[in-house]
């Protein structure tokens, strides 16, 4: 009797977890389901090995689960230069992403995203295990809907619900400033290859929280549009913001950033410096850079220029 | 007369230069303040009008160079591989961080990759090899140095890798300097001198390897200026610029039903065509794609590639008995 009313409440959650990523995205949201009610193990206790597959729900596991039960994550999650979470992430087994490496973890969760290789999905899937598609935040709502997905496959719910409070209340405490009546300064997020994220991207909503209008909305085409140097030279924005310096990359790709036109307008103009791990991903830790980026803005109104910046450029 | 046809292209290289200086990413004329204006006419076009015309002139004369050298139509440092190696050099200098340690050590890695490239091309088929062979060669070498630049990028764990790969195998202009320029531009420079220099040996070779050496040619001193300087001129550009493909094939092609099939006569021709097409092709994409994400090397093949099977097509057709 008492096994009969676990697997009620167990297929309540499932259908709550369901109907929460189903609102999302539909056909994974369906799938998830299927192949949890198909998965070997059962769902009902909370996961105890749990393996991600990537970078950013690595940062969101970290946040939100006991480590012991992590038993891996993506590779790339002890990297510096693109998480925030690298030293917090090293011990835990890295996952490169192939079906193999995954099945010899023996996961009962396993996360992946939405661009994960659907050949590995599918493959762990057809092995009985129970794969969830985490949609990816590309803006601050994303952000509470991605954390939910998460918290509930892995059995933190309540955790959950906290980390989302928490990220609301701070982001709240933000717009209050930032969506005060009053000049919005202009900004462009350059980044390596001549991309400044354009309306529809995390960089875009992370810009226009903090209370700057981004330029490469104007400019630029699309969420990965790219900005001319010409234009950029032409039109310049109030505040360039900048992920890393030039010297920070080995590729013929950051030449843009290296272009002598380029680096006198990021010398002579207001420039704002987030290392790359703490924007990449749309976690409730990219509200340290908001929070960032709009006392920069503050700073910008109050004095006319951004004082000794702001951030960690090395 | 012949000079004055040589002047017309040189015309039209220079026009095709203006051109590309009054068109920028925003269409043509100058925008913004006139601080601005300056700013984006010496520092962002004038580098890659100069680049385009140096790196065009480059890949034109080695391709007329290499198809009279090895007598053989379907030479091209794209095709052949050489472009390849350049890159691969490129990659391998600025992945470790060569290139960072001294201004020449990237054109001089690119020189390295095309020279071995060269050097293994030239020893695997030789003058005067048969079109299979040669082609086959540079198959090999292209797709080796393609592996070898794609395995140089996934080793540095370059988050980049694949949007690089792209770069190197089609080749841009956007967005390079003044700083470009002084780099490649020497060496450039004097590979396209090593290249002109080929003219009379090329000629004399027309007649077979023994009448040239009984006219003066020394097959080894020639070898080295072709190798050498193709090695300069395509290894420094594609340093700076990746590969770009075709324009050595289609220019040599295009002028000779024009200027006629002396080898010799046609490598100042091909120096100013190949700086027109890619100034040209360049001028194309900022007009089609004015942010930049269709790079060069798609337009050069667009041009090349039909023009590559025609060439196909009647050398079958020549072929047939």
């Amino acid at each position: 009797m008492r096994d009969v009313s676990a697997w009620i409440t167990g297929l309540a959650a499932l259908a709550l977890f369901g109907a929460g990523a189903g609102s999302l995205a539909p056909e994974t949201g369906v799938e998830a389901v299927a192949a949890t009610m198909t998965g070997a193990r059962a769902p009902i206790a909370p996961p105890r090995r749990i393996v991600s597959l990537n970078l950013c729900v690595d940062q969101v596991l970290l946040d939100l689960v006991p480590r012991e039960r992590i038993a891996g994550l993506s590779f790339l999650a002890t990297d510096p230069s693109m998480s925030v979470l690298h030293r917090e992430a090293r011990g835990i087994p890295a996952v490169s992403g192939s079906a193999e490496e995954v099945l010899n973890l023996d996961p009962d969760v396993i996360f992946a995203g939405e661009w994960t290789t659907p050949a590995t999905v599918d493959l762990l899937r057809r092995l009985g295990r129970n794969v969830v598609i985490v949609p990816m935040a590309s803006n601050m709502a994303g952000i509470e809907e991605m954390v939910k997905v998460i918290a509930m496959a892995s059995g933190e719910a309540e955790r959950g619900a906290a980390m989302i409070a928490e990220f609301k209340e701070r982001l709240a405490a933000i717009r209050v400033e930032t969506e005060r009546p009053g000049p919005r300064p202009t900004a462009v997020a350059m980044q390596v290859n001549s991309i400044a994220s354009g309306p529809g991207s995390l960089v875009d909503d992370i810009l226009t929280t903090a209370g700057f209008d981004n330029l490469a909305g104007r400019v630029a085409r699309g969420p990965t549009g790219r900005v001319s140097l010409e234009t950029l030279v032409a039109t310049p924005p109030d505040v360039i913001v900048l992920a890393n310096a030039a010297s920070n990359y080995r590729t013929i790709l950051a030449d843009n950033l290296r272009h002598p036109a380029f680096r006198d307008l990021a010398t002579t103009r207001p420039a704002v410096h987030i290392p790359m791990a703490e924007w990449l991903c749309g976690t409730p830790r990219i509200i340290d850079a908001v929070a960032r980026l709009a006392s920069a803005r503050q700073r910008l109104a109050a004095t006319g220029t951004l004082g000794r910046d702001a951030g960690s450029f090395k | 007369m012949t000079h004055g046809k040589d002047l017309a292209l040189a015309g039209l290289a220079i026009a095709a230069f203006l051109l590309s200086l009054a068109i920028g990413a925003d269409g043509a004329g100058l925008p913004g303040s006139a601080d601005a204006a300056r700013t984006i006419l010496f520092e962002v076009r004038l580098p890659r009008a100069i680049l385009g015309f140096l790196v065009g002139a480059a890949l034109g004369l080695a391709g007329a160079v290499l198809q009279g050298y090895l007598r053989n139509p379907l030479a091209e440092p794209g095709i052949l591989g050489i472009s390849g190696g350049a890159a691969l050099g490129a990659v391998i200098a600025i992945h470790t961080g060569i290139a960072g340690v001294a201004a020449a050590a990237l054109p001089f890695a690119g020189l390295v990759g095309a020279g071995i490239a060269t050097l293994l091309l030239v020893m695997l088929a030789g003058a005067g090899s048969s079109s299979v062979t040669l082609i086959l060669a540079g198959v090999a070498i292209s797709s080796l140095s393609g592996a070898l630049t794609s395995l140089a990028l996934n080793l540095a764990a370059n988050p980049f890798a694949v949007s690089e790969m792209l770069y190197w195998l089609m080749g841009s202009l956007s967005d390079r300097s003044l700083v470009h320029v002084w780099i490649a531009a020497p060496a450039i420079l004097l590979g396209i001198v090593f290249l002109l220099s080929t003219a009379t040996a090329l000629d004399a070779l027309t007649l077979g390897e023994d009448a040239a050496q009984n006219l003066g040619v020394d097959p080894g001193r020639l070898r080295w200026q072709v190798v050498g300087g193709t090695a300069l001129a395509v290894g420094a550009a594609t340093a700076v610029t990746g590969a770009i493909s075709f324009v050595g094939l289609v220019v040599p092609h295009v002028l000779r039903p024009w200027l006629g099939n002396e080898p010799g006569r046609l490598l100042v021709p091909s120096l100013f065509g190949g700086a027109a097409l890619v100034l040209l092709a360049d001028v194309g994409l900022r007009l089609i794609s004015p942010l930049g994400e269709l790079r060069l090397g798609v337009l050069t093949a667009l041009v090349g590639a039909p023009f590559f099977l025609w060439l196909v097509l009647r050398l079958r057709r020549d072929l047939a008995p």
